[in-house]
């Protein structure tokens, strides 16, 4: 999986491509926390680019958001593909995590 | 039981680079066997990826060799089976057979549930120093007459 960010105006844009599964959702769980500890605490994933996740990268998406929570901020997911539209739904994470439909939209209404 | 059409197998060291080996049987499988829908590729993909997931975290060695992960997939007119293998690994702590989901801020403990949310039947054995789970999953049935509607089953 290939990591980048992009601090914007007003949260963080972090773009993950590549499958999201146990090998690596370490990292993800590593670089989001190093976004946050660098400043960013309201963070977008875009997952435009992620065709695939599991549990255990639902699981470090969970962790992150716990994460930007503490840090007063929040975590929120953009661009997502149908399976991991899919995976979210079966464990009822959608109402945790809610899908925007772009990274602009996903801090757009605060 | 109808004919294999598309079969892939895997064995090597339950380590998470063999998770990764293991989509990429999936995607050759399904370069094998174009005509399995995209909604049951979806599904049965993340159902074996769990499932291999599972033993590579979860599965104890019975002995001083390490535990390996196996994993043998089969297309047919009607149906997807999985069957993934934890060679020489201990017998499994079954916590029972109802596995639901746990509360939204666990962070693990998914896995089973989405793959019995995924799959038609699961079934669970201990051969020979081998845990063995068997996942299955029906194809999408086609409405007649729809887009889809060739000789009905995987869409053959």
């Amino acid at each position: 999986m290939e990591l980048s960010y992009e601090v914007k105006d007003s949260y963080a844009e972090i773009r993950a491509a590549g499958r999201l599964n146990m090998v690596s959702a370490p990292k993800l769980r590593e670089f989001v926390a190093g976004v946050v500890a660098s400043g960013s605490s309201r963070i977008v994933v875009n997952l435009g680019e992620t065709p695939f996740m599991d549990s255990s990268g639902l699981g470090a998406l969970i962790g992150c958001l716990k994460v930007a929570r503490q840090a007063g901020g929040d975590l929120r997911i953009a661009v997502v593909q149908p399976q991991v539209q899919m995976v979210l739904e079966l464990t009822s994470m959608d109402r945790v995590l809610t899908a925007y439909a772009s990274a602009d939209e996903a801090f757009g209404d605060d | 039981m109808t004919s294999v059409l598309a079969r892939r197998t895997f064995r090597d060291r339950a380590v998470p680079e063999a998770v990764e080996a293991v989509h990429a049987e999936l995607d050759g499988l399904w370069d094998d066997a174009p005509f399995v829908p995209d909604m049951d590729r979806m599904t049965f993909a993340t159902a074996v990826i769990e499932a291999a997931t599972n033993v590579v975290q979860h599965a104890v060695p019975e002995s001083a060799a390490p535990v390996e992960l196996g994993v043998d997939i089969s297309v047919r007119q009607s149906s997807l089976t999985a069957t993934i293998s934890a060679f020489g690994a201990a017998h499994p702590e079954l916590h029972g057979t109802e596995v639901g989901m746990p509360a939204e801020d666990a962070e693990s403990g998914r896995g089973l549930a989405l793959i019995r949310a995924l799959v038609t039947t699961v079934t669970f054995t201990r051969q020979d120093g081998t845990n063995i789970w068997v996942l299955s999953r029906d194809a999408t049935p086609k409405l007649p007459g729809g887009p889809g509607d060739k000789l009905g089953g995987l869409g053959l």
